[in-house]
């Protein structure tokens, strides 16, 4: 499982991939956490998050928003994602420490995620998924 | 220029019907040759997905600062039929009513002598900014209403600027059509600790000097005069605008299909105007609009307060000149065919530009238009403009919103560092102070088209007027 950060000139573009589902749902999780505040360590801090959608697109959109949300609101900084995807349903477990300014505020603030060429593929290797996010 | 692009004027271009499937609409843009080579296809494509939009009138139009982004292309205006038409998240951005503000002061460059790094350290210390910033002002959950019904009045009414202020805003500082109950519980929350600061990624605050009135005329209309130092202003709705904007796109997204609406880019998603989903957003748009001028005007008030202490000086010898939107849909009345038209008009990282006589604007700036504020990039020059009849006719009263990158984020921080970024602007006497310098590194000079020439663009294009060029002394980044 990988991601890369495509072009794009205004905001962040990323490519995940992952063997499973579940893989890029983390991986992509992982993704936007580096990009905002670089270094995590996992202090034991644990939020679980429980997603219902009518698609899988759907259903990473909500994910990802739920992400920042978290961040935002409760001020944690992530770098573990257990994902369990159940056709369009979704359980995360998400692990990681609160938000230091000294050690997290060099990074890039996403504002939110886009529906723009949202797509999961399914190629011979696995899962494909690339996503456009506002900075 | 790119193939299928015809122009159709000095710095006009039109793409036209048929670039993409389902364009109801020719698409324009303005640009110069020189500006041209940085002409994305994928900022074009998005312009021409834009004319696929039901009950959009005209044109589907971009400034000279467009750039790709998502949904719409960024420096995107679109204009929509009230009945035939919709409206759209991904036409205004997720930092809804992202927007700039400046503001004169009575001191000239001699007066910071000495005292310009200090006074940087101030605003910095001053003025919660980056990623995690959290404000010190505790508002209760029903102060977050009143602020989303009453924008910068509230601000205002508690003790964060004066009386004098609203007028010098657009839309006197709030829009009305407010609905709190559009607003989610989860924005609430992003929005209560969030009142007063900057934010990250392009937002700064920066103080600067007119180095040239072109107009003087306006210029005294707008009160500037040459050598004297200002500031400026460019943040917007924060977290709460964000979720405001998640909310609503996912809502309008799942909609399409009720709606029979097919359209080439999901973040298109968009409703009719007067629907419960059209409706929805624009309640809750209008709410995080509020926000951002109440955001807006408590950092001006920081801001002040630290000029007011450095310098000896009052607080109301700091006037604002105007504060304009970038991201944001409105409802305005425009010409069509001879007849005032009411439309709803989209503009993502786009700036409000009208002319003179134009009821919308302060009446002690109606013989010249409204004041636009076109800002630099930490080391180029920034603009003051004026509105135009031109672009009453020919933009719905829209002109660029800055520079428009030309490197992505990445791009710049491989050629970058954000060190020797901070280093250079210091040679040319320009301090710049953020939290990481990773953050300068991003928003380098370098990654933005150069101020000078867009500018020069919408003058020559008369889409605004130029009336005075200010430039950099020191910036706060986000």
């Amino acid at each position: 499982m990988s991601f890369d950060e495509l072009e794009h000139t205004a905001d962040l573009r990323l490519r995940v991939r992952g063997a499973t589902l579940e893989e890029i749902f983390a991986e992509a999780g992982r993704a936007i956490f580096q990009a905002m505040y670089g270094r995590c360590k996992d202090r034991g801090v644990e939020r679980r998050i429980e997603l219902e959608a009518e698609n899988l697109e759907s259903l990473l959109f909500d994910y990802l928003s739920e992400l920042l949300f978290i961040t935002d609101v409760e001020n944690l900084v992530f770098c573990t994602f257990d994902v369990q995807i159940k056709g369009t349903g979704l359980t995360a477990v998400l692990g990681g420490e609160p938000f230091d300014p000294d050690r997290h505020s060099g990074g890039t603030l996403i504002k939110g995620v886009s529906y723009s060429g949202l797509e999961i593929r399914r190629e011979e290797e696995g899962y494909v998924v690339e996503i456009i996010l506002d900075v | 220029m790119l193939a299928g692009i015809n122009r159709v004027g000095d710095l006009e271009w039109e793409i036209p019907i048929g670039y993409v499937p389902g364009m109801r609409v020719p698409g324009r843009f303005f640009l110069s040759e020189a500006l041209a080579e940085t002409l994305e296809e994928g900022a074009v494509r998005q312009v021409a997905n834009v004319a696929t939009m039901p009950g959009i009138v005209k044109h589907s139009l971009a400034m000279p600062d467009i750039h790709w982004g998502y949904g719409f292309p960024i420096g995107g205006v679109a204009a929509f039929d009230m009945t035939e038409g919709v409206i759209s998240p991904g036409g205004v951005g997720f930092d809804i009513n992202c927007g700039v503000r400046l503001i004169t002061t009575p001191l000239t460059r001699a007066d910071l002598a000495g005292k310009r790094r200090e006074l940087i350290e101030r605003l910095f210390a001053a003025i919660p900014t980056g990623v995690g910033a959290k404000s010190s002002l505790r508002i209760s959950n029903k102060d977050l209403t009143r602020v989303m019904v009453d924008g910068a009045r509230w601000a205002v009414e508690r003790g964060f600027g004066t009386e004098a202020d609203l007028a010098r805003c657009e839309a006197e500082g709030a829009m009305s059509g407010a609905d709190p109950d559009a607003v989610s519980s989860k924005a609430r929350q992003r929005g209560v600790p969030q009142l007063g600061t900057l934010g990250a990624g392009n937002h700064f605050l920066e103080v600067q000097a007119v180095r040239e009135i072109l107009d003087p005329a306006a210029a005294e209309t707008f009160g500037l005069k040459e050598g004297q130092v200002c500031f400026m202003v460019h943040c917007g709705s924060r977290g709460l605008g964000h979720q405001v904007a998640t909310d609503h796109l996912r809502n309008l997204e799942a909609a399409l299909s009720k709606y029979r609406i097919h359209l080439p880019d999901r973040q298109l998603a968009c409703a009719p105007i007067d629907s419960p989903e059209g409706r929805g957003y624009y309640g809750g748009m209008v709410c995080a609009a509020n926000y951002a001028w109440a955001n807006r005007q408590v950092i001006m008030h920081e801001a002040r307060n630290v000029f007011a202490k450095l310098f000896g000086i009052e607080y109301d010898e700091m006037q604002p000149v105007y504060d304009v939107a970038h991201n944001v849909a409105k409802f305005e009345r425009h010409e069509i065919d001879g007849r005032l038209t009411e439309v709803c008009v989209h503009r993502k990282g786009a700036t409000r530009a009208f002319g003179p006589k134009t009821l919308e604007i302060p009446r002690e700036y109606a013989a010249v238009g409204q004041p636009v504020i076109i800002p630099g990039s930490m080391g180029t020059p920034s603009y003051l403009l004026c509105g135009t009849t031109t672009a009453m006719q020919k933009t719905w009263g829209s002109t660029c919103h800055g520079a428009g990158r030309v490197l992505s984020r990445s791009k710049v921080k491989k050629e970058v560092l954000g060190r020797d970024v901070r280093e250079q602007l210091a040679g040319e006497g320009i301090v710049v102070r953020a939290h990481s310098d990773a953050a300068i590194a991003e928003e380098a000079p370098q990654a933005y088209k150069p101020s000078q020439e867009v500018v020069r663009v919408v003058h020559e294009a008369g889409l605004s007027a130029i009336v005075a060029r200010l430039e950099p002394l020191g910036v706060i980044k986000g």
